[in-house]
């Protein structure tokens, strides 16, 4: 029978197909009587940050229960790269944590160096630690704009995109792209940066310190800004361990725990810098953390550059590392070891490696299976977005409904890197 | 309006007799609408453009010269647009609630003041009837939360109830000094009676003129206290299942609202079209009036670029721990001290020196008393939070329903 | 009987009030009803405008209308259960009717004599009200300060306003201790 359009059933759209009983047992029974109210707070909303949706059981304005619902962004990420040799994956890291490129970058290039035991010279080490730091003033500039449009101050916003927008250009400066750069190759960087480099970092240094100075003007002494934050969202130390935070909102409750002290990669034993952390657990001290932070990375930068010297930008072992451009016009080896990378890719060892930075959200993992064949057997990402939503149902009881936005934009949630 | 309509016939050269007064109170309402409808694209542009500034941006700059003509822009592609009704929603009531929105916007401008001569309705009781008129704009926020069908909308409108008539009765207290110092309620005889006496009630009684700012500020919902349709909360509180014109409608009364508020300071606090030589050359008048109201605009715009949003219980915690007492406090200081201290015969600025200081310097007094309240209180309750996070028996994060932000 | 603009606008208000009074009571729509309520205030607010009364006209609308109307919105938003629409019907026509019957009864009892009081001429009052607002009509027959003096002079009504005040002030704190939740 061929179908016409008689015979297709056409259903109004706006008939729900679902049932409230999907809900049961994860609100109260109040709800599933509708004395108190289920409302369906994302994934189409604007402080959600993305695609984040949350279930609300509301009593009038509080929040009874908030069940964070994730993977309306899911892009299969992980499993796509385990169909893409090792470097052709890396640009695929960009897109998980959409803020934090260079990070994502690192960790998975840590891991593959990691896996093969490969050096790193000095330079690209040096130049990766000013990038990520860098990258987590980024990262940082977007969540405080976003932040203050949540909280209202639509001012901020257009504030710290505007300084967002130096720090663009220099991503674009060294690797072409402004956001997703895929900088970072496995034994160093894909190419050396750019004469006005230093300049570049050197003009960020010189304007920075004021601007986060501005926005501090314009927040941290805010009465309203104080009421709206302050002992909203409250972790104490015990439950951020127990739910498995990290970083900024970690050490906001109290808890000394950084990475790039605790286990110091790409040469972060080498720079000297403090690691704020706060006392209270809030929303408040979330936002003072970062914006000291911020400063702190710019200390990092600073030192950065100063030991900045020339030298090769990545490793010279031929066997995971192209040769340069020039050599393959005068060595044979070098150009099979060039087809052979770029055709086939390399054969890292059999094994597993666990490799962790300290991302601007929190604890960024890679997990990483070789099979020894040139496509990654297993690539995980243990995204901290991810690992904060889980907390938001026991941060957000209690709370009003404005307060909900005020905690998940402390948080700093991107919703790419959680679903990937 | 009779003598914009005289001045109307006297200009277009018709005869006064040959149109019955029905007719020409008609025409008078028609052009007096028109021209106060026409003031929200310029003070829409003025908005954008003087926010854009705040914010390191732009605003409009492509359509016309400046961007002018973006308002007139918007409003056709909104002309165009298909409007849309929430399935289930409530039709009448959904429709009906931005017709009501505009119609109790565009009923408050009868009784301002625009020049001498040049009123809507001179009503005797016209402060009253501003805040009378003002209250119906709840009554459409509901009937809009409630016909859209939507839990949002829903929200959006119980926090509208909340917040209206709260902040109705701080903003009733503090008219009430300018009416008192006035003796009349009539919005002519407070202009003319702050132009007698060559100064304005604003230096008289300058927390009034705070207060009755802040809660026409609450009134209309603009920033801190744009709870009704807090778009990162609420995403656009009662008006979000709304499309097209009606949307428009909405935006349109909120922009005229906002800008209404400007001219009544104006005339209740800043003397209204009061200034050099307005009671010989009338059209003067409008331009004062126009610069004070858009000084108090400007205001408004400033705060919208600085601040966060309240959430509902500082709101109303705000309102009725802060400035209804202080109002109340303050019409209190007010009315002894006009009663101790009489006008002097000459009426002039010399003679009312000692007043100005004593009335001006109270209210400042009051309002700094309030204010130290509000700053004791809110320190308690900041050290009260951090001792019970010290203490890690905060009562929020924990399972049981009582909370700090509930009692 | 001559058709002046003040007849027309008094028929209009009289009609809004009448009838949405009516429909107050017939809409199945709780809501609804609250709604036609409001009319029916507004146009008794028309009607005292036309009774050179703006002073409780104002009064009338910033009240009745902008204040308890809105509560009664407010309340039913809150109580009932908002999304499911069932709750809202009532089926309680018959003991309404008989309300609104006894309640016809007892203001039939108290006003008729207060008609015969006044003679029956009502026709020719108001003839004598029309006459004398023509001939005046910016003069305010309750002026604001009258109304406020009989507020307070002993002759006025000074008894019943303090006395109204004390039950007002003792049934708003009788209705917080009825709401407040114990804090034990």
């Amino acid at each position: 029978m061929v179908k016409t359009r008689e015979n297709i059933s056409t259903k109004p759209f706006s008939e729900w197909e679902g049932s409230i009983d999907e809900l049961k047992g994860l609100v109260s029974d109040k709800a599933m009587t509708g004395e108190s109210m289920l409302l369906n707070m994302g994934p189409q909303h604007p402080s959600t940050h993305g695609v984040l949706r949350v279930v609300l059981e509301l009593e009038g304005e509080e929040i009874v229960t908030a069940i964070p619902d994730v993977g309306y962004l899911h892009t299969g990420i992980e499993k796509n790269m385990e169909a893409k040799t090792y470097e052709k994956s890396i640009v695929m890291t960009d897109r998980t944590d959409y803020l934090n490129p260079m990070g994502n970058g690192l960790v998975y290039n840590l891991a593959i160096e990691k896996i093969i035991n490969l050096e790193v010279p000095e330079r690209a080490q040096i130049i990766r630690v000013i990038l990520t730091e860098l990258t987590r003033i980024n990262s940082h500039l977007v969540w405080l704009g976003i932040h203050g449009l949540d909280l209202g101050v639509t001012s901020t916003m257009t504030y710290c995109f505007r300084e967002r927008e130096i720090l663009l250009d220099l991503f674009e400066l060294v690797s072409g792209q402004r956001m997703m750069s895929t900088y970072f190759r496995p034994g160093g960087l894909w190419r050396d940066v750019p004469e006005e480099f230093e300049g570049a970092v050197q003009f960020i240094l010189n304007i920075f310190p004021q601007k986060i100075d501005d926005y501090e003007a314009l927040l941290t002494r805010n009465p309203v800004f104080i009421d709206r934050t302050q002992g909203i969202g409250f972790m104490s130390a015990e439950e951020a361990l127990a739910y498995g935070l990290s970083g900024p909102t970690l050490r906001a409750s109290g808890i000394n725990f950084d990475i790039r002290k605790v286990q110091p990669y790409s040469g972060y034993e080498n720079y000297d810098f403090d690691v704020p952390v706060g006392e209270h657990g809030d929303v408040y001290d979330r936002y003072l953390l970062r914006m000291e932070e911020m400063r702190q990375s710019l200390r990092i930068v600073e030192q950065g550059l100063k030991k900045l010297k020339p030298g090769p930008f990545r490793s010279d072992n031929r066997k995971y590392v192209p040769p340069p451009r020039a050599e393959l016009g005068r060595s044979m080896e070098a150009v099979i070891h060039h087809f052979k990378l770029w055709t086939e890719g390399f054969r890292p060892p059999v094994g597993e490696v666990y490799q962790v930075i300290e991302g601007p959200r929190g604890e960024l993992g890679c997990y990483l299976v070789s099979d020894g064949s040139p496509y990654p057997w297993r690539v995980h990402f243990r995204d901290p977005s991810f690992v904060h939503i889980g907390a938001l149902q026991h941060m957000a009881k209690n709370h009003f409904l404005a307060d909900l936005v005020a905690i998940i934009g402390s948080i700093d949630i991107v919703l790419g890197g959680c679903d990937r | 309006m009779e003598q914009l309509y005289i001045d109307l016939e006297n200009y277009l050269g018709i005869g006064t007799d040959s149109v019955p007064e029905v007719v020409r109170l008609a025409i008078a309402v028609l052009v007096l609408g028109t021209i106060f409808l026409l003031a929200p694209i310029l003070t829409i542009w003025v908005e954008r453009k003087v926010a854009a500034r705040f914010q390191n941006r732009i605003g409009p700059n492509r359509t016309g010269p400046y961007g002018l003509l973006q308002s007139f822009a918007d409003v056709l592609k909104l002309i165009g647009k298909e409007q849309i009704m929430p399935a289930h929603a409530d039709r009448i009531p959904f429709l009906f609630a931005p017709l009501l929105m505009v119609v109790s916007v565009i009923m408050i401008t009868a009784v301002i003041p625009l020049m001498p001569n040049y009123i809507g309705a001179d009503l005797s009781i016209g402060a009253l009837y501003f805040v009378a008129i003002g209250s119906l704009s709840t009554i459409a926020v509901v009937m809009a939360g409630w016909g859209s069908n939507n839990k949002y909308a829903l929200l959006g409108a119980f926090r509208t109830v909340a917040q209206l008539i709260s902040y109705e009765i701080p903003l009733v207290f503090s008219l009430l000094v300018p009416v008192l110092f006035a003796g009349t309620m009539s919005m002519v005889g407070i202009t003319q009676a702050q132009a007698d006496l060559d100064y304005w009630y604003i230096f008289l009684a300058p927390a009034s003129f705070l207060i009755f700012l802040f809660s026409n500020l609450a009134e209309i919902g603009r920033t801190p206290f744009d709870l009704l349709e807090a778009e990162s909360e609420l995403v656009a509180g009662y008006q979000i299942e709304y499309s097209a014109m009606p949307w428009g409608m909405f935006m349109l009364s909120e922009f005229l609202h906002a800008f209404l508020i400007g001219p009544l300071v104006a005339v209740l606090f800043l003397g209204g079209w009061d200034g050099p030589f307005a009671e010989d050359v009338p059209v003067l008048g409008v331009v004062y009036l126009v610069i004070k109201s858009m000084a108090v605009y400007f205001l408004g715009m400033w705060m919208r670029a600085t601040l966060p949003r309240f959430r509902i219980d500082q709101l109303m915690e705000f309102n009725w721990k802060f400035l209804v007492p202080l109002s109340i406090a303050n019409l209190l200081i007010a009315s002894f001290l006009w009663e101790l201290f009489p006008e002097p015969a000459g009426g002039g600025l010399v003679d009312n020196f000692p007043r100005f200081i004593v009335m001006g310097g109270s209210s400042l007094f009051t309002l700094m008393v309030g204010l130290e309240f509000l700053r004791r209180k809110s320190v308690e309750d900041r050290e009260r939070i951090a001792r019970l996070i010290d203490e890690k028996n905060y009562p929020l994060a924990t399972a049981d329903q009582t909370g700090v932000a509930g009692d | 009987m001559e058709l002046t603009w003040e007849l027309v606008a008094f028929l209009g208000f009289a009609v809004m009030t009448l009838g949405s009074g009516l429909m107050v009571v017939t809409s199945s729509n709780l809501f609804h009803s609250v709604l036609f309520l409001m009319t029916s205030l507004f146009g008794v607010a028309g009607l005292f405008v036309l009774l050179v009364a703006p002073f409780l006209a104002a009064i009338q609308v910033l009240v009745y209308i902008g204040a308890i109307a809105v509560l009664m919105l407010f309340v039913i938003m809150l109580t009932r259960q908002v999304m499911s629409r069932p709750e809202l019907y009532n089926q309680q026509m018959a003991g309404a009717l008989v309300a609104a019957a006894i309640l016809f009864l007892a203001l039939l009892f108290v006003l008729t004599p207060l008609a015969d009081e006044i003679g029956g001429d009502v026709a020719q009052v108001n003839a004598e009200v029309i006459a004398e607002a023509d001939d005046a009509p910016d003069v305010d027959y309750i002026t604001v300060e009258e109304l406020g003096r009989a507020f307070v002079t002993r002759n006025g009504f000074v008894l019943p306003f303090e006395v109204t005040s004390i039950l007002l002030t003792a049934a708003m704190i009788g209705a917080i201790v009825v709401a407040r939740e114990d804090e034990a």
